[in-house]
């Protein structure tokens, strides 16, 4: 496949991304789909009156590769073929494409808006699919929902309590942050990143920090390496914690529910022992971080950390042997590996439907280039999967937190970022707690953002949901969403 | 196993030395002409001459604190920084706390010993929301005040809205609030609901909604302790715990 090669958080130069014509285009890259590559992007890299530049990214585990290539379309020559039909793992980007800059993909199998529910693409408004039949109906629920969580709307088929389909519309959280990010001072910059989405603070502010490093060509100290890996752990452990508090809660299993609420309030207590935010606002910043933990603090974070590893250990017994727990996770909102693998899922949801993916040891970024977690896959694909990929999740990020502070190397916490280099672009990967996040930035003649493309990991999952829910009981679905626990305001931006 | 985690008394809590809350200022020690925080702060809460924070559309993040070379902008660990007007949040001192006024004597009668609310997320990152349902877990145990979220608009007696409010969620944010039977109230949750913070020039935002109504009770933070949420209503309403 004809593209530009580079590694996770490896400047580039613009010009030597292949912009090729949309035929070459569209075979490189059903070549590069064809050898097991994931596509991590698909957006807009310039427009001008006449043309625009789209920049297609894929990303190979097996090698650790990311590939990018680019075409151009212009008003006149707007269309490509599809390859949703043969990948549905593109189907996503393909929609987004279309809706931010009416690049229209030929033959695409359903073309639906992704945050803006009143595009009009292709030149038709979307209708939102529906089944017909005497004894079907249809349930819409949202944009607010009953609990305290984030808007979206769900439109369920059904028959009787069965779910044949489930669609759902997200975009009420769209806030802009890729335009705002643009033309934001660098303090803005990072307070938006972190507002992506509030529950992985660490996880995207890290992507975008290693990206400005990346570009400004800094290097940053093993000790600032080694305390954000720790930052990172620790969010996944909170919110791993908070995820299985959740379903127990929505299992009916309180004690569950409330244990893994306390243990969660040590976890972010201790992050803002380190930082001053429970959620680890402030601490990552490019160049290093803004907290030097005390050793005071970095004590009582290891006393805490060890009441929430051997509690958990308790309550995981518990919970995962309590027979009217497991009949309930048992079988319910399976994801098939081809299916899962085909739509590109990300994070714990894929690897508890069997698949090997993990930014950390795939594609290693900071601390985790040197220290390594092991990558755990489960097999059983259903929400028992998912609460417990969680759970074993929360035990190798202990232990690595532990093995961290044991020796934690010293060093300063700040370095001098340079001036970030023009006409150079990146592609930063980090593994947030719900899976791959992906900052592609590309800079103008003045080092400036020209474009900064996000990419939450719920943007593939959201259509992993839809799928858990096929035959599956409607009344089932607040559990199957819990087991997924995506991001409205990532998906959204 | 539980252990004793409640917090008993929410108004004495310890939280860590770093937790940024109430802003101390000190424009005594300001050199002249000097801007540093003025120009690093996000979304531009900090005003020169006289030195004033809008903890409305602070983000507490350290950028200000950390730039200022003589030291003039601490955050000190005080979570009472709710209060009931937008001007209470203008801070300029070193006034300690912010207790907001009291609420009307009918909304006192009314909800004093039973308040249901109706959480509205309008472009809220999940920050605001996530400490919001902290409210309710064991460790702060809101419930225990009568103090409560509810599934339903019909079932409150007034709104929560977090997130700068989106366009999309415009008219659901209306809707919403008019299925709340009347007398009824609203929360701004975080720098976002209350002013927009650091979305406040997207232009995907819409406020209107917020330009229609009263707001009762604003709850600075970014995002606010799950125990300036509960403090602050319980000081609105004159609640003794």
């Amino acid at each position: 496949m004809t593209s530009l090669s580079v590694q996770n958080q490896q400047p580039f130069s613009i010009d030597n991304i292949p912009i090729l014509s949309v035929k070459e285009f569209e075979d490189s890259l059903r070549e590069g789909l064809q050898t097991q590559a994931r596509m991590i992007g698909l957006f807009g890299l310039e427009t001008t009156e006449s043309t625009t530049t789209v920049i297609a990214v894929l990303s190979h585990s097996a090698t650790s590769a990311i590939h990018l290539l680019g075409t151009t379309f212009s008003p006149a020559n707007n269309q490509y073929h599809s390859f949703a039909d043969v990948y549905p793992q593109t189907n996503y980007f393909e929609c987004e494409l279309a809706e931010s800059h009416q690049i229209i993909p030929e033959g695409h199998p359903w073309l639906r808006p992704v945050r803006k529910q009143t595009v009009i693409l292709d030149h038709q408004p979307y209708a939102l699919y529906k089944m017909k039949g005497e004894e079907i109906h249809e349930v819409a629920v949202g944009p607010i929902h009953a609990g305290v969580i984030e808007p979206g709307h769900f439109r369920f088929q059904c028959h009787g309590e069965l779910v044949y389909h489930l669609e759902i519309i997200l975009g009420y959280q769209h806030r802009g942050i890729e335009k705002l990010l643009h033309n934001a001072t660098p303090s803005q910059q990072h307070i938006l990143c972190e507002s992506i989405t509030g529950d992985t603070v660490i996880g995207h502010s890290m992507a975008y920090a290693l990206a400005v490093e990346a570009l400004s060509n800094a290097s940053v100290s093993l000790r600032i390496q080694v305390l954000r890996a720790l930052a990172e752990e620790l969010e996944r452990v909170a919110m791993h914690l908070t995820g299985l508090g959740g379903i127990a809660n929505d299992v009916g299993y309180a004690i569950g529910s409330a244990s893994y609420g306390r243990l969660r309030t040590l976890v972010i207590n201790s992050t803002a022992l380190i930082c001053g935010s429970r959620f680890g606002r402030g601490f990552i910043v490019p160049g290093g971080l803004q907290f030097d933990p005390i050793d005071d603090a970095i004590e009582v974070l290891k006393r805490n950390l060890h009441v929430v590893q051997h509690d958990v250990q308790v309550i995981n017994e518990v919970m995962f042997g309590s027979t009217s727990v497991l009949g309930r996770l048992d079988h319910t909102g399976t994801v098939e590996k081809e299916w899962a693998q085909s739509i590109g899922m990300v994070g714990p949801a894929a690897r508890a439907s069997g698949i090997d993916l993990d930014t950390r040891s795939q594609f290693p970024y900071g601390a985790y280039k040197y220290i390594h977690l092991p990558l755990i896959t489960l097999s059983s694909c259903d929400v028992f999967a998912r609460a417990r990929m969680r759970s074993l999740e929360v035990d190798e990020s202990l232990r690595f937190i532990f093995d961290q502070l044991e020796n934690l190397p010293s060093g300063s916490i700040q370095s001098e970022i340079n001036a970030i280099r023009p006409n150079s672009g990146v592609v930063s990967l980090t593994e947030g707690w719900r899976g791959e996040i992906a900052h592609c930035a590309f800079t103008d003649s003045k080092g400036t953002w020209k474009r900064y493309k996000i990419k939450d990991p719920s943007f593939h999952n959201w259509y992993g949901l839809s799928l858990a829910l096929r035959n599956e009981a409607i009344s089932d679905f607040p559990l199957c969403n819990k087991s997924f626990d995506l991001s409205y305001s990532g998906h959204d931006l | 196993m539980q252990g004793d985690p409640i917090v008993r008394d929410v108004h004495h809590a310890a939280l860590p030395p770093l937790f940024r809350g109430m802003p101390e200022l000190h424009p005594e020690k300001c050199p002249d002409g000097c801007k540093e925080c003025a120009n690093i702060c996000p979304t531009s809460a900090i005003q020169i001459h006289p030195l004033q924070i809008d903890i409305g559309l602070c983000v507490f993040c350290p950028a200000c604190e950390q730039s200022c070379p003589e030291k003039a902008i601490h955050f000190t660990n005080e979570y009472h920084i709710s209060c009931s007007s937008r001007n209470q949040l203008i801070v300029a001192g070193t006034q300690g706390r912010i207790t907001p006024e009291f609420a009307a004597k009918k909304i006192r009668d009314y909800f004093g010993r039973s308040l249901k609310l109706r959480q509205i997320s309008a472009g809220g990152c999940n920050g605001c929301e996530l400490e919001l349902n902290a409210t309710s877990n064991v460790n702060f145990d809101m419930g225990r005040f009568g103090i409560e979220f509810v599934a339903s608009p019909r079932h409150a007696d007034g709104v929560v809205i977090t997130g700068p409010l989106t366009k999309a969620m415009a008219q659901a944010t209306e809707l919403c609030f008019d299925a709340v039977p009347a007398p009824k109230i609203i929360i701004l949750v975080g720098a976002c609901a209350i002013s927009g913070g650091i979305f406040k020039n997207s232009p995907e935002i819409d406020r209107t909604f917020l330009t229609l109504h009263i707001i009762d009770l604003y709850i600075p933070g970014c995002p606010p302790h799950p125990l300036t949420f509960i403090t602050g209503i319980l000081d609105w309403l004159g609640r003794k715990v």
